[in-house]
């Protein structure tokens, strides 16, 4: 019992232990957060899976074999508990109860305290005794059953655990039979060591699918490996759904699965979903997770630094693009593709969940290994009144995604920036606006149209060559403290004149284009110069338009075999049972001892547990038998 | 004699001519399961109609009420803003927000009775906690039903999240504790158990007014199971008895400091109060961790994945499996206990709140 206890409070502490430091995560994300030397101790102590920890498994069986013990000890005496009527007791002992009384008993009393005793569930045995009777009774002896009933099962649940844990892969990795493999190779470069045979006990294995895609393995991952787990059927994926509730969020995930036996060649299908599974051979097939398949991707790459139009991109989630760029390699890794995205977005003052449509998730790695992640989405999204483009990037996992803004113009596509950019790019029509404005403002102005002029190209140059900061820099360095502010004014209104007149004057050499009937122009072209201006933030000089694509999903399945569940649900159905007898029912033992020439009894009763209502019960008792003699 | 068995069957024809009513309209909604859940819950309610006479009146009153409300909302949502006794009353957020009024005033007037000791002021207090559970439950009925008036695919028993559980457990502890203050005839204990869940109503106001989380969300895919209407309420009799129990247990401790020795009820009273509530929150907390395992294994594909929440469930159950232990077996009473108990209400308050405060897992659909 008190080691049973201890073993028992071991599990609890562990236990404790396996929540607080998160389980089976990557091995470099545990050296990253506790640095090698403790992630080797933590290792040592099996802390990243203590569940399968040895020394948990160990608790575990000495816990089955201290209660198996226990029970083997015990038992005999709660059965014969049970059985006996406790005919040996003295009239003296049952004076000394504490409940206990005298009661009048005429001769052939004590038959109707029998059928009183019997009518309120009583079994009662009546014991002769030289010159005396004794009557035994006694109720509510599967009290005694619950001990059975929760030690018992016990040991059923940890064995059903047993059965479901890896103790005999762990064992044949003891021996050197098996092994867990660490590197990523394809599954015929796998090792037979690292592969678990079909006839495997139990296990819980994941797959991943791609729609169309057949497969006959699953993986178990393992410390910082894996094992390749052999299936007795394979199972395609005819297709993966989503489905989606009217606000947006989703709804079920669904997969068509189609399996078929090795052996027999038998199939069978069947839709799949979360709370849905399916079993086969006493292999469960679950919906657990989904992920991108390798949809594909047409883009438009466009170069932000310069005056140029589009360039046409082909690609698929999973796929790196090359391209040579100034003389340099930039490798395009494409990660991630995502058909829905629910935001939350402000609408009318009220925060409401929203679908924004498509995005994608992709890298830009440079010569060095440096990589840049961004993730762009397909349309714009309405920010503060406005439509914009919006594309977040960020330099590693752990930061926020911070996000360049491109307005979208009267069409909603990117095309009024882009063109606006261009425009700005070329000396010819910047020197054309320049004029424009010198032509306006010289009939009612003293200036020196030629130096007007210079300042007016010279600013724009800045902004051009460094965005606002190197405007701001130029003067922080050239002007005077007192009249930096007022410099700064003219010049932000410098850059907004010209780039509202090469707006007017592209308007007026294309009097069919509507891309710039925007109701509010003069923010439009506000934002687009901000975006030119955070360009220099953006890491690269590639924004990525999501021109078209083809969504191609993967499923992930896990695949489940446990034997050991049928037998910790009986282990549970055992353990309500017994507390169920432990707590409610009350086990009461009752003697008369009758002196046969006396009119007198004493009778009493006990409980080996008593709560409060017993004296009720026994004042309650007493006056029925007091009624009936 | 003969009068009381009839309002018992009467109570129980009534919740069969309801049950068949909605069988008959509402099939077509219902899985298999589902209408083993409605016939159960026929049963079940009839049962502890007998057991505790009290909660017949209780069940009509919110029975009738949430359908008033139900019937107000004409089908149409938007009728929460201009019915009046909808929004003023009825609908799920107001009736709530009287619940949250009234278990407050509840609260002190319990403890001016406490001094005070003139049994109109109990019998008030009472009657307070009563119109508090009353509006809570209305609250949760009329909120289930609004689920539906969002859209017939978002409908769901409002036991899905860290918001409603929140309220279940202040209805379920303040229904317990009125269970024993009838059984027992002591209102003094009142003061105290209320003061959990008031400790409740606390979090849920701030919950509410800083997190907006009394807004109705679809149900995750994960969620989506008969299974969540047995296995959370099981957990939150659970939960409720435990904090009963603690409650009570400081009562028992002040009394043998010695402070309020005159005020209080019987030790020995106090003892078995606490006793008889582990006992009642062991046995639905035993049967929703295994219904939780049962669920587990058909949404999460393994019984048990040692998720934390799941680990926790196992260490309050140790815990308590402990305490009873030490009771039964031993025969232990008093103050150790007492402190045994009041631990374990920080464990069990580990296990709804911590959990999801500092540690994730499967389980987080009531994140904070
Ligand atoms: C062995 C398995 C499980 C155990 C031991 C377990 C334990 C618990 C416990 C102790 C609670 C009390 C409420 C709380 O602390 O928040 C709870 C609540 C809940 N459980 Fe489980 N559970 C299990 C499986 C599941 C499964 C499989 C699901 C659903 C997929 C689930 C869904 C919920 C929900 C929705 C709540 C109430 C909402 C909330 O607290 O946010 N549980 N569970």
């Amino acid at each position: 019992m008190r080691f049973a206890i201890s073993m028992l409070s071991f599990v609890a502490l562990a236990s404790i232990i396996g929540t607080v430091l998160k389980q089976n995560e990557s091995y470099e994300s545990y050296i990253i957060k506790f640095g090698q030397f403790w992630f080797d101790f933590f290792e040592v102590l099996g802390l990243y899976n203590v569940y399968q920890a040895s020394w948990f498994i160990i608790i575990l069986i000495f816990l089955i074999a201290s209660t198996s013990l226990c029970i083997y000890r015990n038992a005999p005496q709660v059965m014969r508990d049970i059985q006996e009527f406790n005919v040996k007791i003295k009239e003296e002992s049952l004076r000394n109860m504490k409940y206990s009384s005298q009661i009048n008993m005429p001769k052939n009393a004590l038959d109707n305290c029998q059928q009183v005793l019997i009518d309120n569930g009583f079994k009662v045995k009546l014991t002769n005794k030289d010159s005396a009777v004794l009557l035994s009774a006694k109720k509510g002896q599967f009290q005694k059953m619950g001990y059975f009933f929760t030690h018992i099962s016990i040991i059923i649940i940890s064995i059903g655990g047993l059965m479901d844990g890896n103790l005999v892969f762990k064992a044949q990795e003891h021996f050197g039979v098996k092994s867990i493999e660490t590197e990523d190779l394809p599954l015929s470069k796998i090792p037979k060591t690292s592969w678990l045979e079909s006839t495997n006990f139990s296990y819980r294995a994941n797959m991943l699918l791609k729609e169309g895609e057949i497969q006959s393995v699953a993986f178990l991952p393992r410390k910082d490996g894996y094992l390749v787990q052999d299936l007795p059927f394979t199972v395609a994926l005819k297709d993966f759904e989503i489905k989606h509730y009217s606000s947006g969020q989703p709804k079920s995930f669904e997969s068509d699965l189609l399996i078929k036996d090795k052996e027999t060649g038998e199939t069978v299908r069947k839709i799949i979903s979360v709370n849905k599974p399916l079993t086969y051979k006493g292999i469960t097939l679950y919906q657990s997770d989904f992920q991108d398949g390798g949809s594909k991707l047409k883009i438009n790459l466009w170069d932000l630094q310069m005056k140029s139009s589009s360039e046409e991109m082909k690609s698929e989630v999973f796929k790196i693009n090359p391209i040579t760029h100034s003389g340099k390699k930039l490798l395009f890794e494409f990660e991630d593709f995502r058909l829905f995205n629910i935001l939350d977005i402000e609408m009318n003052g009220e925060k409401v969940s929203k679908n924004v449509g498509p995005n994608f998730t992709y890298k830009v790695r440079n010569e060095s290994g440096q990589a840049v992640e961004y993730q762009n989405f397909q349309f714009p999204m309405r920010v503060n009144g406005a439509q914009y483009f919006m594309s977040g990037m960020r330099v590693s996992q752990q930061e926020d995604f911070r996000y360049l803004k491109i307005p979208a113009d009267a069409n909603n596509s990117l095309q009024g920036f882009m063109i606006f950019k261009n425009l700005l790019f070329s000396s010819v029509k910047t020197n054309e606006a320049i004029d424009r404005i010198i032509k306006d403002t010289s009939e009612n102005s003293t200036n020196d149209p030629q130096a007007f002029k210079l300042s007016l190209e010279k600013v724009i140059q800045m902004f051009i060559s460094g965005g606002y900061s190197a405007v701001a820099q130029s003067i922080e360095q050239n002007i005077p403290a007192e009249k930096q502010t007022e410099i700064a004014n003219t010049y932000i209104k410098i850059i907004f004149l010209i780039a509202n007149n090469l707006v007017e004057l592209y308007k007026q050499d294309n009097p069919d284009d509507d891309l710039y009937e925007i109701d509010d122009l003069q923010k439009f072209i506000q934002d687009a110069l901000n975006t030119l201006s955070d360009r220099f933030f953006y890491g690269h000089d590639f924004y990525l338009e999501l021109v078209d694509f083809e969504h191609i999903q993967a499923s992930g399945l896990q695949l489940t075999k446990a034997p050991g569940q049928f037998w910790v649900y009986l282990g549970s159905l055992f353990l309500v049972l017994g507390i169920f007898c432990m707590i409610y029912i009350q086990e009461i033992r009752l003697w008369i001892f009758k002196k046969n020439n006396s009119n007198k009894a004493t009778l009493a009763m006990s409980t080996n547990r008593e709560h409060l209502d017993f004296k009720t019960i026994f004042e309650d008792l007493l006056e029925k038998l007091n009624n009936k003699v | 004699m003969m009068r009381k068995l009839n309002t018992d069957l009467l109570f129980f024809f009534f919740l069969l001519l309801t049950g068949a009513y909605a069988l008959y309209s509402f099939h077509s909604y219902m899985d298999y399961y589902e209408m083993v859940i409605l016939v159960g819950s026929i049963l079940g309610f009839s049962w502890l109609g007998k057991f505790w006479q009290v909660f017949k009146k209780y069940f009509l009153s919110v029975f009738s009420i949430s359908l008033l409300g139900v019937y107000l909302y004409q089908g149409n949502l938007a009728n929460a803003e201009t019915n009046f006794i909808l929004k003023y009353f009825l609908s799920s957020q107001s009736s709530i927000m009287w619940m949250s009024a009234f278990f407050p005033l509840a609260l002190f007037t319990y403890w001016f009775y406490l001094f005070n000791q003139q049994t109109f002021y109990g019998k008030l207090a009472s009657n307070f906690t009563w119109i508090a559970t009353i509006m809570g439950m209305v609250g949760l009925m009329v909120r289930w039903f609004e689920s539906y008036l969002i859209g017939v695919d978002v409908g769901h028993i409002p036991v899905s999240n860290l918001y409603e559980v929140f309220v279940l457990f202040c209805l379920i502890t303040a229904l317990m504790y009125l269970y024993y203050e009838q059984k027992l005839n002591t209102m003094k204990m009142g003061g105290f158990v209320l003061i959990v869940i008031n400790a409740a109503v606390a979090f849920l106001l701030w919950y509410t007014f800083s997190k907006g989380a009394d807004e109705i969300q679809p149900l995750v895919p994960a969620l989506q199971s008969y299974w969540m209407k047995i296995h959370v309420p099981a957990n939150f009799i659970g939960y409720g008895a435990f904090a009963m129990a603690a409650m009570i247990s400081i009562a028992y401790l002040i009394k043998d400091k010695g402070y309020m020795v005159d005020l209080l009820p019987a030790k020995h009273i106090l003892d078995n109060m606490t006793y008889q509530a582990i006992a009642i929150g062991f046995i639905f907390f035993t049967i929703a961790t295994i219904l939780g395992a049962i669920w587990a294994a058909e949404a999460w594909g393994g019984y048990w994945s040692w998720d934390p929440k799941e680990t926790w469930a196992l260490i309050v159950w140790l815990n308590y499996a402990a305490w009873l232990h030490l009771r039964l077996i031993k025969g232990l009473r008093g103050s150790l206990l007492a402190w045994w108990s009041v631990i374990g209400l920080v464990i069990t308050t580990f296990c709804f709140l911590g959990v999801n405060l500092f540690l994730s897992g499967l389980h987080s659909y009531g994140e904070l």
